[in-house]
């Protein structure tokens, strides 16, 4: 087994970054046995000399404007889960700590070909996330959490080389409980490595069984059972804007790692959606702007959603400042991977060209022509799907190449049908008469007229009433 | 004689002079029509063309272009076409209706904005669109996106865009005639404009 841990360290200060205002000073404060004290802080509190450890007073001393938040674990909680989304598609493995996500990824590097090609993926993906992330790799659970947290970017891959990384680690920074942190301080041991440097019984008579079992877990020698988390079959996300959004450029970002999300999750499950439904929330109780976007096909991969999403936004009227952005997606299919499906074998290298114009304009209006066996003008042209159209027996004589959507009905002056004067018609006619079996039946000789200037039209008289009809264009 | 300024000046299609057919490097498709090589030298790759006429008249003339082109694996686009395109006419010419794509829109700012997708897109080989409206910054724009894609742009357009400065590369009037179309060349890669033909539909 091997273990991915992600340690988000700004968490507790980025769960409340992300609603306000990023320029103000801001420290986040918990309570220690001594007094109120600064947790995390951003940059700017950072420039005014605050610094975490800090007791609040003194923070306050050094910047009166310092904006403060209690610790808000349930709202790390909540952030940890909806990144675990994203993470998905690295393992169906996940467990979290605090601050931490913890996913096994030894069954998952042959998809990725390769460890090296999945940290790539995590490293290219996780800065658009817009948290500070950092990572560790190793055997345990317990161990990639740590290399996390104390030796950012290690990649231990056996439980042998885990010795040797974790030596220098101070073992207060192994856990957080209580009994075995003042055990240690009691002791005198202040290096996981110093421990481990002790023959096993003679640490068991010092430290007691607890630290023992610890090692164990930290070096494999001990299962270390973690609850693997269950997402949930549908995809539904938000994210609280940093501020209020009037322009559309704005929302790009925040919808990139919406994207990035759903698409670690469709990802991780093996499908793909063909609708997204977006919910743009507004300020001073406003209605949400709602829109959904349709796609010609599944699709999964977020660089490409992303850019379906610039299209349509920029159509999508903001009637009132944006605070809040959601996307839900509960329809998912199958994923085809590009390349193997129909679509792709008919040869067109670049799909993406038509999602982008499916989505902007509607899938509806992105068709493919065929022509269905059939001697009915109207029924011998066929609507489909772009790259599907079949072609029938060539017909002879010659013929228009504009039809009209519906035959347009000619007005007769003196017996001659008129279009912008009168008809001139040219050569014999043709005649046609099919459709008995399903109701559409046409019975009509249709001629080539030529009118005052010079256009050549596509008309017939129907047979049974004598009307005309202009129904195609010559050029 | 390479190294002379104003070899140099030639080679980078700089300087035109005035009995070269067209511009050096300029590439072309057949247009099918042995008439209209004569006149034209063939619809101009990378490049978008002008059709002005009194009833946006034309697409008989990119017949044979369809039906050749349609034989490689890329889009041949028809955006905002005015009616629907007569099947069994293409089929008739020889082109195959597989690489097909109609892009059925009436708004005109996204009848614009998906021709600069498609000519800009070199999985398209050929854009037809029949703009109203079109002003030359824009039409400047579809030109650029030709020349990045790779493809050929044709603008069906009524005769009262002739006063137009263009940036299109060819830009012809077409007539209908008793026996077909006729064709005047207004401008053309490199080139003047000024001759004529008759093609025989």
């Amino acid at each position: 087994m091997l273990w991915l841990g992600l340690y988000f360290p700004e968490l507790p200060l980025e769960v409340f970054a992300r609603t306000d205002t990023p320029d103000v000073p801001l420290a986040v404060i918990v309570h220690r046995k001594n007094g109120e004290q600064v947790l995390r802080c951003n940059r700017l509190a950072r420039a005014a000399g605050v610094r975490p450890g800090l007791r609040l007073q003194s923070a306050l001393a050094l910047d009166a404007s310092l904006q403060m938040h209690q610790r808000d674990p349930a709202r790390e909680q909540e952030t940890l889960r909806e990144l675990a989304f994203w993470a998905l598609q690295f393992s169906s493995r996940i467990s979290f700590e605090p601050s931490l996500i913890l996913l096994e990824i030894g069954a998952s590097l042959r998809l990725f070909n390769g460890l090296e090609a999945l940290l790539q993926r995590v490293i290219a993906e996780a800065p658009q996330l817009g948290f500070e992330l950092a990572w560790g790799v190793a055997p345990t659970p317990m161990a990639a959490g740590l290399l996390a947290r104390e030796r950012p970017t290690s990649r231990v891959l056996n439980e042998p080389a885990l010795h040797a990384e974790l030596e220098q680690i101070p073992l207060a920074r192994l856990t957080r409980e209580r009994a075995i942190r003042r055990l240690v301080e009691d002791i005198g041991l202040h290096t996981i490595g110093e421990c481990l440097a002790l023959p096993r019984p003679e640490l068991a008579r010092r430290a007691g069984p607890l630290l023992l079992q610890l090692f164990d877990r930290l070096l494999g020698r001990a299962p270390d059972p973690r609850e693997a988390w269950q997402p949930p079959a549908h995809f539904e996300q938000g994210v609280e804007l940093q501020a209020e959004i009037v322009h559309h450029n704005a929302l790009v970002f925040p919808a990139r790692r919406l994207l990035l999300a759903l698409g670690g999750f469709l990802r991780g499950r093996g499908i793909a959606t063909q609708r997204l439904e977006w919910s743009l929330q507004h300020r001073d109780g406003h209605p949400d702007t709602r829109f959904r976007q349709g796609l010609l096909k599944a699709e999964r991969d977020p660089e490409h959603l992303m850019e379906l999403f610039r299209e349509r936004i920029e159509r999508v009227r903001l009637e009132a400042p944006v605070i809040a952005l959601r996307l839900r997606v509960d329809d998912c299919l199958p994923y085809a991977e590009r390349g193997t499906d129909l679509f792709e074998s008919s040869g067109d290298r670049d799909d993406s060209l038509l999602e982008r114009l499916g989505s902007r304009l509607g899938p509806q209006r992105i068709r493919g022509l065929g022509m269905p066996a059939d001697h009915r003008p109207e029924q011998s042209i066929a609507l489909c799907p772009p790259g599907h159209g079949r072609s029938g027996a060539p017909p002879r004589g010659e013929l228009p190449v504009w039809l009209l959507p519906r035959p347009r009905p000619l007005t007769v002056s003196k017996g001659v049908p008129q279009h912008g004067g009168p008809l001139r018609l040219e050569g014999g006619h043709r005649r046609i008469e099919s459709g008995w079996w399903d109701g559409q039946d046409i019975a009509r000789d249709y001629y080539q007229a030529i009118n005052p200037e010079g256009a050549r039209l596509w008309v017939y008289q129907e047979r049974r009433s004598g009307k005309w009809f202009l129904h195609g264009l010559f050029d | 004689m390479p190294g002379e300024p104003i070899e140099e000046l030639i080679s980078q299609g700089a300087l035109w002079r005035g009995r070269a057919p067209a511009s050096p490097g300029q590439r072309y498709e057949p247009t099918g029509w042995r008439v209209l090589d004569d006149c034209i030298g063939g619809w101009p790759r990378g490049a978008v063309c002008e059709l002005l006429s009194p009833g946006r008249q034309g697409l008989s003339l990119l017949l044979p272009l369809l039906a050749y082109l349609s034989r490689s694996e890329r889009w041949l686009a028809w955006v905002g076409p005015p009616y629907l395109p007569y099947a069994p006419a293409l089929v008739a010419a020889g082109v195959d209706l597989q690489r097909i794509l109609l892009v059925q829109e009436e708004d005109r700012q996204q009848c614009l904005w998906a021709s600069e997708q498609l000519l800009r897109s070199s999985s398209c080989a050929l854009v037809l669109a029949w703009p109203e409206g079109l002003q030359a910054a824009q039409l400047r724009r579809l030109q650029l996106a030709a020349e990045q894609g790779g493809g050929t742009g044709v603008l069906f357009r009524s005769l009262r865009a002739t006063a137009q400065a263009s940036h299109a590369a060819l830009r012809l009037r077409v007539m209908p005639s008793p026996i077909g179309l006729d064709v005047a060349v207004l401008k053309r890669p490199g080139g003047w404009g000024g001759q004529h033909c008759s093609v025989p539909l």
